[in-house]
């Protein structure tokens, strides 16, 4: 007889560890299955798990702001649960959003206001005061290398930044959803890893279960797609989803560095998270006195879209695989040495490569389907970290409605936030959606 | 004095190698700047700022792609570049005569730097061929380097830890190990400068070597698998310090 649970969740990331979470605390008797060995090892473990606040949109901001009281109070939110491998831990270093050409900023702003996210505005010289080490040209365009211009001399100054006292990082992203997978636990959750999905059963049009690679079939009337940059090979297993969705979702390979911070700046204690889209970077401090330089994604840099499974056996070569390229290294690096001259960027390429499960507009799904019982938190494009535990709280709400009646297609489901006074319309997320062209299409979302 | 330094042009250590032949790699991944000669550019830019006067050229024997090594060894301090332009790959033979002829006929040299080893053939041989070739004195595996009344004082670094100290007449070839220094890497400044120190391409054959009657050949490279085998520490974290301490010095010998 095949095993039976209320709840199927396929990955054990940060986002599927809390939608167990919250579906047990609600009474589903829930399982996660991973292909990995262990919770938060795949995309999780590769993001850069910055909590910061500017989205280009209002419902962007106010849910990662939601997202702040989360990280804030992890022990509670995990009801003090105990992980033998020990908590996560947010830092809290404060945010600088630099004001350039590479961010609509008076849009983060005006969001900010409507959202009421708490910031101050820094002159050029208030930078410099915080961050001495900088050099608050305006460089703008974004350019790479190869580009001979990408060396000439800047000529005018930045305008300044915006800076959130609340943003940072949390140290170790793997971990964190460890802990959260340990919470479920305690709330009657299972979990099995080394399990891969390779189909999702349906019948009389609605979803019975998953069968493992093994053979293994396990049967629940909920399936939940949270696969990371697998979720679209996901999607096409489960009968009509893939072509249900308006906004598909694709795994787009991306690279993140670590470069030593300069002698005699403190950057893992002093430094701020820092959004500059005037270079196209954005950085936070990393163990061993770093900086870790993401990428965000100016249209100068090639994409390169991927199938994970050849990525992460370390198939496709150079510029494919789970290599840093010298090419990228150098783009970032040189990009943060203009922003930092006395950064000192090493020959050999130090950092993480991994995926990003991106969506047509770079905003999450976070939706039913066209499949009965069958759910998808999708399409995270590498900036849904920080709203992990919202996105677990109102996915399982999502799913507990639609179980119950709610036709959330026609009608959405208005998600009220725990700590802060706001709702946000689910719809936002919605499958169905039109590609939503008041986004960023980058990491910034 | 004219400081020569021997670069490569190495595979990132951390690149997928793919074995193609039997005997040769895909080079479509990323190249760089061997990790020794790190070493023997930051050292020689440390001579460098004791004797102004000095000039760092760095030289070395690749196909044209080699250049962004040279690149590299210029935006760490050498003032300029010689590269040795084929497109075959040569055994230590004809890599230190081609060396040697460059330097010759580039100048003058008062002392001339190799790594202790190139990371991807680790063949060890190409300092001393040159100094055979030049008559000069070699020391290897170099941890400690002064130059002082016409003469350079070595430490060279034997395996336990301990270490050798020898003295050569100038000019002499040394072997840079990693213990001589810690490398000092480009900042963007650094980059913008670099760009504008001349390189001089020199075709390998245009230097007219006389081939060797003795030669070596990769017949067949095997790809190294390793095997993992996790073990998991226990103890507080005082004790689990330690134990760490001890696997990376007596066990994995990095530090």
């Amino acid at each position: 007889m095949n095993k039976k649970y209320d709840a199927i969740i396929i990955g054990a990331g940060v986002i599927g560890c809390p939608i167990a979470y919250e579906l047990s605390k609600m009474g589903y008797k829930t399982l996660n299955v991973d292909k990995l060995a262990d919770a938060g090892e795949g995309s999780t473990a590769g993001s850069c798990a910055i909590v910061r606040a500017h989205y280009s949109t209002a419902d962007g901001v106010a849910m990662a702001y939601e997202g702040f009281k989360y990280w804030l109070d992890w022990e509670n939110y995990l009801d003090n649960v105990t992980d033998e491998k020990g908590l996560a831990k947010y830092m809290n270093t404060g945010s600088i959003l630099i004001k350039s050409q590479g961010h609509d900023w008076k849009k983060v702003q005006k969001n900010y206001d409507e959202v009421g996210v708490n910031y101050e505005e820094w002159s050029v010289a208030k930078i410099k005061e915080m961050v001495s080490v900088a050099d608050l040209h305006e460089f703008w365009p974004v350019r790479r290398p190869e580009d001979p211009k990408f060396f000439d001399d800047p000529v005018k100054e930045l305008e300044g930044a915006i800076f959130c006292p609340e943003g940072g990082y949390v140290n170790d992203p793997a971990l964190s959803a460890h802990n959260i997978m340990r919470a479920a636990e305690a709330k009657g959750a299972e979990f099995i890893f080394n399990a891969e999905v390779v189909d999702i059963r349906s019948e009389n049009g609605k979803v019975a279960g998953i069968t493992l690679k093994d053979g293994t079939r396990i049967d629940a009337g909920i399936v939940v797609n949270v696969g990371g940059p697998h979720s679209f090979m996901v999607n096409k297993m489960a009968e009509g989803v893939w072509e249900g969705c308006n906004i598909k979702t694709k795994a787009l390979r991306h690279e993140v560095m670590y470069c030593p911070s300069p002698e005699g700046y403190d950057y893992l204690n002093d430094g701020y998270h820092m959004s500059d889209g005037d270079i196209g970077c954005y950085v936070r401090p990393e163990v061993g006195n770093t900086f870790l330089i993401g990428s965000e994604d100016p249209e100068c840099d090639p994409q390169e879209w991927v199938d994970p499974d050849e990525f992460y056996a370390g198939k496709g070569g150079h510029g494919k695989d789970n290599v840093l390229t010298d090419e990228q290294w150098k783009a970032q690096c040189y990009r943060l040495g203009k922003r930092i001259p006395s950064l000192q960027v090493p020959n050999q390429p130090k950092g993480v490569v991994d995926l990003y499960d991106c969506s047509d507009d770079w905003i999450p799904v976070y939706d039913k389907s066209d499949l009965p019982g069958f759910y998808m938190a999708i399409g995270t494009s590498g900036n849904q970290y920080k709203n992990a535990p919202v996105v677990g709280r109102m996915m399982a709400e999502l799913i507990d409605a639609c179980e119950k009646g709610l036709d959330h297609d026609k009608e959405p489901l208005q998600y009220k936030f725990k700590h802060t006074d706001r709702s946000t319309d689910v719809g936002f997320f919605s499958r169905k959606r039109e590609i939503n062209y008041n986004s960023s299409f980058s990491v910034n979302g | 004095m004219q400081i020569y330094i021997c670069v490569k042009h190495v595979p990132d250590s951390a690149a997928n190698i793919t074995i193609v032949e039997k005997n040769r790699i895909d080079e479509n991944l990323t190249f760089l700047l061997n990790p020794y000669d790190e070493h023997a550019v930051t050292e020689a830019v440390r001579i460098k700022d004791n004797l102004p006067d000095s000039e760092i050229v760095a030289v070395c024997l690749g196909k044209d792609d080699a250049e962004k090594t040279l690149r590299s060894a210029m935006a760490m301090g050498a003032d300029r570049g010689l590269l040795i332009a084929s497109d075959k790959n040569h055994d230590s033979i004809e890599t230190a005569q081609a060396l040697k002829a460059a330097i010759e006929q580039d100048g003058n040299p008062g002392l001339i730097f190799t790594g202790k080893e190139s990371i991807d053939a680790e063949g060890m041989q190409t300092m001393f061929r040159i100094g055979a070739l030049l008559d000069l004195p070699v020391a290897t595996n170099v941890v400690n380097l002064d130059i002082e009344a016409g003469r350079a004082v070595v430490d060279c670094a034997l395996s336990g830890g301990t270490a050798n100290t020898y003295e050569l007449s100038l000019p002499c070839v040394i072997g840079a190990g990693r213990g001589l220094n810690t490398p000092r890497y480009p900042t963007f400044p650094d980059v913008v400068k670099s760009k504008k120190k001349p390189v001089k391409k020199i075709a390998f054959y245009d230097l007219k070597i006389e081939p060797s009657k003795a030669g070596m050949k990769i017949v067949e490279l095997e790809p190294l698998l390793q095997k993992r085998e996790p073990k998991e520490i226990k103890g507080d974290a005082g004790e689990v310090a330690k134990k760490i301490l001890r696997i990376l010095k007596d066990e994995a010998r990095v530090i």
